[in-house]
Formats: C-alpha cells, sequence, structure tokens
C-alpha cells in the first residue's frame, strides 16, 4: 500500500509558467542591459578610474640650493628638522571606552607618559595634551574610516638629535610616536648677514590664492603649469626677505613626481605586474635648486658685527670700488633667520616675529637700503664737486669762520661747529666747516650741487632689489616748486642742502656707491650681491658681470682735490677724525654728524626719546686712498658724533679688510 | 523488482542532467572565482575556495539523500520542519552571537549556522503544503490569502528582528513567487497591490533601522561618501566595468588585486568575475543563472502535483531572486541588501540552501514520469 497522499490536480498553475518565465527573463535582461552599459558603453571610464585607483603620484623632494659667500662658506642651506608626531589612540588608549576600543590596543598601557618624559614634556603640556587626545578620542567610532584619533598629532617640532637617538632606544614603550623629518632651512652665521640673505616662511593667503585659486586641482597639467610654475603647495615655504626672496626662483628648485602603483591599504606594489600597469611618463625628475655665490665676504661681516658692538642701531656697507660689488651689507640690530624660517618650530617663529616687530630699534628694517637718513658732511665732497665743476669757488681761496653767521634778517645765525678761521676748500673738508660750505653754496646755487649728487647716485635707488630700497632725496629748485610753489624757495634750503641736511636724504648703500665713484674716478656701479648662479653640484651657470649704471663726468683736477682733502680728514692735524690716523692704514675719508630732521615722538619711552633726538653719527671712505679697492660707509644711528662713533668702526673695518687680504694671499701662495 | 533497482533504473532514467551540469558548472566556476577573489586576501580569508570545495562536496552528498527519497515524503513533514526552523530562530536571539551588529547565528560547538538560511527552504515546504490542500476552483480572495501570508509573516518578523532585512526580502519574495501559482480574484489582485502601496514607504519610514536607511540613502546618491557608505557599491561599478568587453584575466583585475573589494567572497563576488572576465564572461555566467531558472519552471510545469510543483517553484524562485538581487546591488540597480549569489558566493549555511534547494528540485524533476510513481507505489 502506498505511504503517499493521492496526487492533486495541478492544473490551476499551468497558465502561470509562461508568464513567470516571461518575468525572469526580463529582470535578467535589466542585468545584462546594465552589464551592457558598465562593461560596453561606459567601459573606458570605468577603466580609468580604476587605473586612476591605483596610481599615485608620489611627490619627490628637491632641495633648495644653498647660499655660499665669496670665499665659500656656506651662509645659507638646509638641515633635516625632526618632528614628534603621535598617535592619540596610540599612546593613550585609555582614553577611548574599552568596548570600542580595537583588539590589539586592549589591555596596552598608556605610552604617553613615557613619550613625555622622552620629549621634555612640561607637566602642564603633558595636562593640556592629554586633554586635547582625550577630547578627540571621546567620539571615537572604529567603524569610522578616519577619526582625528587616529590620525598623527603633531607634539614637538625640529627636536634635538639626543632625544630622536633617545626616542630608538625606548621605540619598544613609545608605541604610537611618528618621526617625520622635513628639510629646514639652516643659516649657519646666524644673525650675520641676515637682511642680505633674508629668511623663508610659509606661503601666506594672498600667495596661495594667487597660485593655487579655488578649482586649481581640476585644471590641466599646462594650465597648473602656467599658473604656478614653481609648483607651491599649502604649507610652503618661499623666500620672504633678502636674497631668499630676489632669488627665489633660482634658489627654490622644482619637484618631481613619480608614479607608483598603491593599493587601497596605501602599500606599495612592485614587481614586473606593476611595470605591467604603470603607464608612461611613470616619472617626472625633481629639478633641485641653484646655488647662489655672493660678492659678500662673511669673515669681514663678523668684523663688522664686533666694530658696532658699542652700537645700538646702524648700518654698515662696503664695495669694491672697481666694481660695485659688496663685500658687506650690514644692519642693526639684525635678527636670526633660523628662527623664522621654521627652525625650532612654528610657535618660536611666531614668537621671534612679535618680538622682532615691537623692537623700537627696527631689527626687520634693512638700513642699508631701506632707510634713507640726513647725510650730513659726507656730502660735503658732492658739493665740492659742483662747486669745482662749475668754476663758482676758487678751492685756493680762504673764507672766513667766525663759528656763525647771519644770513638775510634771520633772528638765529647759522652755526659751525668750531671757529674755523681762515679756511680753503681743502681745510674746510678736512675740518668740516660749514660756513665755507654755506658760501660756497651761495656762489654755486641749488641745481649744479642736485645735478652732481644726482650723478652720484644719491636720491636715487641704487638698482639692488634685494629689500624693499628706499629712493631717498636730493632736492633742486624745481623740486621745490613742485612740492611747495613757486613761492617757497629760499636761500636756506641751498645751503642746508650742501652740508647734506634739510631735505637731502640719502642710504648708506647710495653714499656708499657714489664714494666708490668719487674713488675711483666717476664710474658708478650698480650694487652687486650676487656673483653667480652654480648648478647643485657646483658647476657655474651663469656669472654677472659688473654692471656700471652711470659715468660722471668729472675732470681728475677736481676729483683729486676732494681726495686730498679726503686723505686730511685723517692725516692733518685739524682733520675731524686725525684721532684715528694710522700710518699703515692709507685711508681717505669723510665723517658726517647729521641732525636727524625728524623729532622723536613724545609718546615713546624716555630711553628711546633721548636715543632719537640723538644725531646720526656717519663716516665715509675709501681705502688704500691712492689706489682706492673698496669704499666703507658706517652709519650709527643716532650715534651722537661721526669722528667719534662711525669713524672709528669704519677704521676697524678696514684694518679687518687688509687683513683677511693679507692672510688669505698668504695663504694662497704656498 | 529490488528498491535497489528501481533506484539505479530511476536514476539512469530521470536523472536530471540539465539542472546537475548548470548547477555543478556554476560550482565549478564559483569555486574559481573565489581563488581569484581571495588570492590576495590575508589567511585565513585566502583558503576559503578550499571550504567551498569541502562544503560543496558534504553539501552535495547530502543533497543526494534529500533528491532521494520521494519529495511526498517531505510533504508530511512540511509544518514540523517549519516549526524547528522557527525555533531556531527564536533561539539566534537567545543563544545567537552577534556580528557586524545583527545577530544571526547559532553555534553548535565550533559549527556555526544561520538559521534565517535554512528558513527559506522550510518556508518553501510549508507554503508547497498549504498549497497542496488548498486546490480550488475559483480566485482567491484576501481572507483565504491569510494563512499562508501568516506563515511567510512569522519568521519573515524574526528575521526582521535580528536584523536582517536581505533575508526578509527574500522569504517575501518565496512567498509571493508561490502565491503567483495560484488563482487569485482579480479584485484581491487589487487590494494586493494598495496594500504594498501603503505597506513598502510605511515600512521605509518607520520600520527601517539608521543603517538601512543610510544604505537606501547611498544608493540613491551613488557619488556621494564613497569613502563610506558607497565605497562598496563604487568599487564594485568600476571592477565590473573596468572588465569591459574580454576583460583582465584570471586573477588579473587590479580592483581585486589591489583590494578596492571587500566582501568579495561573500557579497561581492560577481565583481571580480566580471573584472576578470569582462561582458563575454559575465554574459555566460547571466546565462547560467536564466537557464537555471527557467529549467526550475520547467521541472514545476511538469510536475505531477501541487506540492511538486510548488517545490518546484519555491526552490526556483530562491535562487532567482538571489541572483537578482546579489546582481542588482553590485551592479548598481538596486541598494546594498546582503544577499549572497547563489553557489558563487562562500558561505556555509547559504551555499548549504542553495545546494538542498537544487536536490529539491532535482527531487521532484526525477519523478515526474510514470515509473517513479508506479515504482514507488509498487513496493
Amino acid at each position: 500500500m502506498s505511504v503517499l497522499v493521492p496526487r492533486s490536480d495541478v492544473a490551476e498553475f499551468r497558465k502561470r509558467y509562461k508568464w513567470m518565465s516571461l518575468f525572469v527573463l526580463s529582470l535578467f535582461g535589466a542585468v545584462a542591459a546594465r552589464l551592457f552599459q558598465l562593461q560596453i558603453l561606459n567601459g573606458d571610464d570605468y577603466a580609468a578610474m580604476a587605473h586612476e585607483n591605483i596610481i599615485r603620484k608620489v611627490t619627490i623632494q628637491t632641495a633648495r640650493g644653498i647660499v655660499r659667500d665669496s670665499q665659500g662658506k656656506i651662509l645659507a642651506s638646509s638641515r633635516t628638522s625632526y618632528d614628534v608626531h603621535v598617535v592619540p589612540i596610540d599612546v593613550l588608549p585609555s582614553s577611548v571606552p574599552e568596548a570600542r576600543l580595537p583588539k590589539r590596543l586592549r589591555g596596552a598601557p598608556d605610552s604617553l607618559p613615557k613619550v613625555a618624559e622622552v620629549l621634555r614634556v612640561t607637566p602642564d603640556e603633558r595636562e593640556k595634551l592629554i586633554i586635547k587626545i582625550r577630547e578627540v578620542c571621546a567620539t571615537y567610532d572604529p567603524q569610522a574610516r578616519t577619526s582625528p584619533c587616529t590620525r598623527q598629532m603633531l607634539v614637538r617640532e625640529d627636536v634635538s638629535r639626543d632625544i630622536i637617538t633617545e626616542l630608538e632606544q625606548h621605540r619598544d614603550e613609545l608605541t604610537g610616536v611618528r618621526v617625520v623629518a622635513t628639510p629646514i632651512r639652516f643659516y649657519p652665521y646666524k644673525h650675520l648677514a641676515s637682511h642680505l640673505l633674508g629668511y623663508i616662511s610659509e606661503l601666506d593667503v594672498d600667495a596661495l590664492a594667487k597660485y593655487r585659486p579655488d578649482g586649481y586641482e581640476s585644471l590641466s597639467g599646462e594650465e597648473r603649469e602656467r599658473l604656478n610654475p614653481l609648483g607651491y603647495d599649502r604649507r610652503d615655504r618661499w623666500g620672504a626677505g633678502g636674497v631668499e626672496r630676489t632669488w627665489e626662483s633660482h634658489l627654490r628648485g622644482k619637484r618631481g613626481w613619480e608614479k607608483r602603483l598603491v593599493d587601497a591599504w596605501g602599500k606599495d606594489r612592485t614587481g614586473p605586474a606593476a611595470d605591467r600597469l604603470l603607464d608612461p611618463p611613470s616619472k617626472q625628475e625633481p629639478i633641485s635648486g641653484r646655488n647662489l655665490r655672493l660678492s659678500v665676504d662673511i669673515e669681514l661681516t663678523q668684523a663688522i658685527e664686533k666694530a658696532m658692538f658699542p652700537y645700538r642701531s646702524g648700518a654698515v656697507v662696503v664695495t669694491e670700488t672697481q666694481t660695485g660689488r659688496l663685500l658687506a651689507l650690514y644692519s642693526k640690530p639684525n635678527f636670526d633667520p633660523n628662527d623664522l624660517s621654521g627652525g625650532g618650530g612654528r610657535a618660536k617663529a611666531r614668537e621671534a616675529f612679535t618680538r622682532l616687530y615691537a623692537d623700537p630699534y627696527r631689527p626687520m628694517l634693512d638700513k642699508t637700503m631701506s632707510g634713507a637718513y640726513p647725510p650730513g658732511s659726507t656730502f660735503k665732497p658732492f658739493s665740492a664737486l659742483a662747486a669745482l665743476e662749475s668754476h663758482s669757488v676758487n678751492p685756493e681761496a680762504t673764507q672766513r669762520c667766525d663759528g656763525f653767521i647771519r644770513y638775510g634778517n634771520k633772528s638765529r645765525p647759522l652755526r659751525c661747529t668750531h671757529v674755523h678761521g681762515a679756511v680753503n676748500m681743502r681745510a674746510a673738508i678736512a675740518q668740516s666747516c660749514n660756513i665755507f660750505f654755506f658760501k660756497l653754496a651761495e656762489a654755486t646755487t641749488l641745481d649744479p650741487i642736485a645735478k652732481v649728487a644726482s650723478a652720484f647716485g644719491l636720491g636715487q635707488r641704487s638698482g639692488l632689489s634685494i629689500n624693499p630700497e628706499a629712493g631717498g632725496r636730493m632736492p633742486s629748485r624745481a623740486w621745490y616748486t613742485q612740492h611747495y610753489g613757486a613761492n617757497y624757495f629760499n636761500k636756506g634750503f641751498t645751503l642746508n642742502a650742501a652740508i647734506g641736511q634739510g631735505d637731502v636724504t640719502v642710504t648708506p648703500l647710495q653714499l656708499a656707491m657714489a664714494y666708490a665713484a668719487v674713488a675711483n674716478g666717476g664710474r658708478l656701479y650698480e650694487p652687486q650681491a650676487v656673483v653667480a648662479i652654480e648648478t647643485s653640484d657646483g658647476v657655474p651657470m651663469q656669472e654677472f658681470e659688473p654692471r656700471l649704471k652711470n659715468s660722471v663726468a668729472i675732470q681728475p683736477e677736481h676729483l683729486q682735490r676732494v681726495h686730498d682733502a679726503m686723505r686730511d680728514v685723517l692725516n692733518s692735524d685739524e682733520g675731524t677724525a686725525n684721532a684715528l690716523h694710522d700710518r699703515s692704514l692709507d685711508v681717505a675719508g669723510k665723517t658726517g654728524t647729521a641732525q636727524p630732521g625728524v623729532h622723536p615722538s613724545p609718546n615713546e619711552k624716555p630711553e628711546i626719546q633721548w636715543f632719537r633726538s640723538r644725531n646720526h653719527a656717519w663716516f665715509a671712505a675709501f681705502y688704500p686712498s691712492h689706489t682706492p679697492e673698496i669704499s666703507v660707509v658706517v652709519l650709527v644711528e643716532h650715534g651722537e658724533s661721526g669722528p667719534q662713533h662711525a669713524a672709528p668702526v669704519a677704521m676697524q673695518v678696514i684694518r679687518e679688510y687688509q687683513r683677511l687680504k693679507v692672510t688669505r694671499a698668504s695663504k694662497a701662495k704656498p | 523488482m529490488s528498491t535497489r533497482d528501481t533506484l539505479l533504473a530511476r536514476l539512469r532514467d530521470n536523472f536530471d542532467w540539465v539542472l546537475f551540469v548548470t548547477a555543478s558548472v556554476l560550482a565549478m566556476v564559483g569555486v574559481i572565482n573565489l581563488y581569484s577573489a581571495t588570492s590576495v586576501a590575508k589567511a585565513p580569508l585566502n583558503e576559503v575556495y578550499l571550504q567551498q570545495i569541502y562544503w560543496l562536496v558534504g553539501g552535495g552528498i547530502l543533497s543526494g539523500f534529500v533528491a532521494a527519497v520521494d519529495y511526498r515524503h517531505y510533504e508530511r513533514y512540511g509544518y514540523i520542519a517549519y516549526g524547528v526552523g522557527l525555533v531556531t530562530l527564536v533561539l539566534v536571539f537567545i543563544l545567537g552571537r552577534e556580528v557586524n551588529g545583527s545577530s544571526r547565528w547559532i553555534y553548535l560547538g565550533p559549527i556555526g549556522f544561520q538559521p534565517s538560511e535554512f528558513m527559506k527552504l522550510f518556508l518553501v515546504l510549508a507554503l508547497a503544503k498549504y498549497v497542496n490542500a488548498d486546490a480550488r476552483s475559483e480566485g482567491r480572495t484576501l481572507k483565504d490569502l491569510a494563512a499562508p501570508a501568516f506563515i511567510a509573516a512569522l519568521p519573515a518578523a524574526l528575521v526582521v528582528l535580528q536584523p536582517d532585512l536581505g533575508t526578509a526580502l527574500i522569504l517575501g519574495l518565496i512567498f509571493i513567487s508561490i502565491l503567483a501559482m495560484l488563482r487569485i480574484q482579480r479584485r484581491t489582485l487589487g487590494h494586493l497591490a494598495v496594500l504594498v502601496a501603503i505597506a513598502v514607504p510605511a515600512f521605509m519610514s518607520f520600520g527601517m533601522l539608521g543603517f538601512q536607511q543610510k544604505r537606501i540613502e547611498a544608493w540613491l546618491n551613488p557619488d556621494r561618501d564613497i569613502g563610506g557608505m558607497n565605497w562598496d557599491p563604487h568599487h564594485s561599478r568600476i571592477a565590473i566595468g573596468a572588465g569591459k568587453t574580454w576583460g583582465a584575466g584570471f586573477m588579473q583585475g587590479t580592483q581585486n588585486q589591489f583590494h578596492f573589494l571587500h566582501e568579495q567572497h561573500s557579497d561581492f563576488p560577481f565583481p571580480v568575475f566580471a573584472e576578470d572576465w569582462g561582458f563575454a564572461g559575465a554574459l555566460s555566467l547571466l546565462f547560467i543563472y536564466v537557464l537555471l531558472v527557467l529549467w526550475s519552471i520547467h521541472i514545476a510545469a511538469s510536475a505531477k502535483d501541487r506540492f511538486g510543483a510548488a517545490l518546484a517553484i519555491g526552490a526556483g524562485s530562491l535562487i532567482f531572486w538571489h541572483a537578482i538581487f546579489n546582481l542588482g546591488m553590485v551592479t548598481g540597480l538596486l541598494p546594498i541588501v546582503g544577499v549572497t549569489l547563489p553557489l558563487f558566493s562562500y558561505g556555509g549555511s547559504s551555499g548549504l540552501t542553495v545546494m538542498l534547494a537544487i536536490a529539491l528540485l532535482m527531487n521532484v524533476s526525477m519523478r515526474r514520469s510514470s515509473l517513479s510513481t508506479i515504482a514507488f507505489s509498487s513496493r
């Protein structure tokens, strides 16, 4: 007997099977159509996306060029800075609730205390760090792909090598610590020549907006190249002053890239299969930054720093008279570009900037070219040359100096420094007699003086654009008419101008170039700081010849007269700098003690007011006086007296120049 | 005639070679694809193709027994099996272990299984038994459908609570598929349409959990949150599309080899296959599925009784809906619901369920001829 029930009637279902089959076919048809769309119609797009997924362009870093002085000493290079980061969840697993902690960290001890100990973090800072980590880890979600709790956090920048070694030694106890090496600009001479070299700093918002405007990432390669040829990126540093800024495009170099195969976990894939998948071009070699060779002699700058030690503020320029190349460009107070360029970390840079900009002696100002000052008596040689050229004064004729002179109906007489008695032009320069020059100015009038001074580059930008250049001012009749109207001018302006006061202002750099021209027979050079561009291997790529700016037409015997007078400044018993006369040093120069012309603000601190009320001390010179090699200009800002404060500095610099020349020559011989 | 002779004879004369070959080809291609899919994975994932083979062998033997016993014996135990299934579903909440936020697994010693997978088969059995007994000459009304609806709703509700929307969906679709065989009044169909039109949006706005809603949202905005919710769908589409016409070749698909595809052994084996073998391979695979499903309809059509026909439709719909939902979600036609690709995805419980479904199909298919009836009834 059958154990099974009788068969039931299946007639009810018969009509359905056809429809079911159709339904099945239509749904599978839809899937087939979708596959056709994905694989055939859009296959190329998806293949491209798939390719993009596995290719990463890895940036190849490049090194910024090295800056060397005339002797090959490194003034600016790069070093490695070690920044220490921590992964919050790894150093402080206790900040995440046990249930949400990844398995590998269950029961793991906090390594943060040890990290803090090795990094010499103060207890205060440590507490702050712990609070910060607790904050970012409080909301940690193990499901989320990224979280600030698993992202590395910067703890210390530019850590010393000792600490890095210590971190290495305790590596087992220090889970979650990451050391990241980044290149940092390094200035081995620190403060020396800081204004000349400048510093580097992070690109500001404006620069980024210029080089990487919105939508930059989606632009084509060519457009990006056009917009941002040097390839600036966020958080990049660039030259922000001095040679670093002006020569940025040469120093920077350009990053390269290399295509790598990377899987979804971020791991590199190599091997033959990888090579097959990489499409050419697979690499763009980086271009390393060019090296610069400066004309500056850092050892001479060292001597200047030493000579300027007693003074708070000032500038010294030393230039070669035959080429216009700068041997020293020194401004005081200066700054340590290492602090501003990221060495020691961002916080240190911020602190340094704040301090430097608040300093009343203005360390961030390059006083050699960004500041214009009344030249005082250092201007007199140019007045004398103007008088000689226009034959308005007989140089041998004497004038009487009673110590003061009255002009017109002015109640107050114009004063001289001393009662000089009868002086001719030579004596008037040597003894810096104002009365003589007043009379000379009266006879010569303003415009011929202005013409000669301008021809020597006074009151005109020199063309060395390393730092923003102040123009200075050499006023003429036309200038007064233009600025004050036709009836404003009076003879007093001419008299003041002749002794480098009134409206005359110059930069120390201008004065140095002008004195070099006086020394070399009238050839005014454009100042040069960079003499050559070299490849990173030291092969010269481009050398810069001296550039003559102007040849001043002055009769040689007139120049000779001025030279003689300037020698007397030191050599004659009555010379203003006779006290510094040195038989072994054949120096010609001119002292200057200039009234600042600007009154100190009553809001300043009393000592600053006192400082600012004092005269500027100048000394401008060339050496050796018969075969001039260098010209030296010293400005001790508010230094009071040219002969007493500026001239000794200049003499010391010249002495050092000579010493260096001799020792180097003797070294070179054998 | 001995039983042994009749069994052999039946095997010889009635063995469904089409069903067997289609299923076998699918299983073999599936193993080969698993090998490719997990070739770069870390241990123990890189050995799942071996385990899949063990499962196929073990499941194949079990399937042999299931196919050998006349399916009409199962009819008697239909509700009992269904009841046992419900009990295991309840046990999940008591003994179940939580994996990825939902409890689907029961562990018997070292072996874990998902009761919800086997529930699909038990539901087919129970519904087939109900349909078998419920022969009618005129169309059914809403009231007539209440009982089978209840049979389907009970396990579906338990599965929704796990929560496992994908399986619940398959249970519901199996129910609808078997329902589609029945004669239903036109008016009732209208009522059902209205009911669905109200229930589905209502469930979507109130019944779905946060992550389920997020999946729908992600599906509607395929270009958003590619790093998160849309990672799998996005990279799945890229892998499929990158296969183009002929594919990259076996184990050459970069998106899988470079770890961009996740769950490539469970829910996403198809993108691996489509990237390796291109449109040509994908279409061939699709053809095998179509053949398998259409053949199960053919088996139903030639079944001798209502139970066998309903069994075949139920088993066939199980395979069909799994395939459609899996392919739909990996191609972006449907949101992500965790539904495996039959015989392609690795998975003990789900693989075994599909193999048993095929065994039931084989069972029905082998007993459509008169020989079997005579042989069995004359014992």
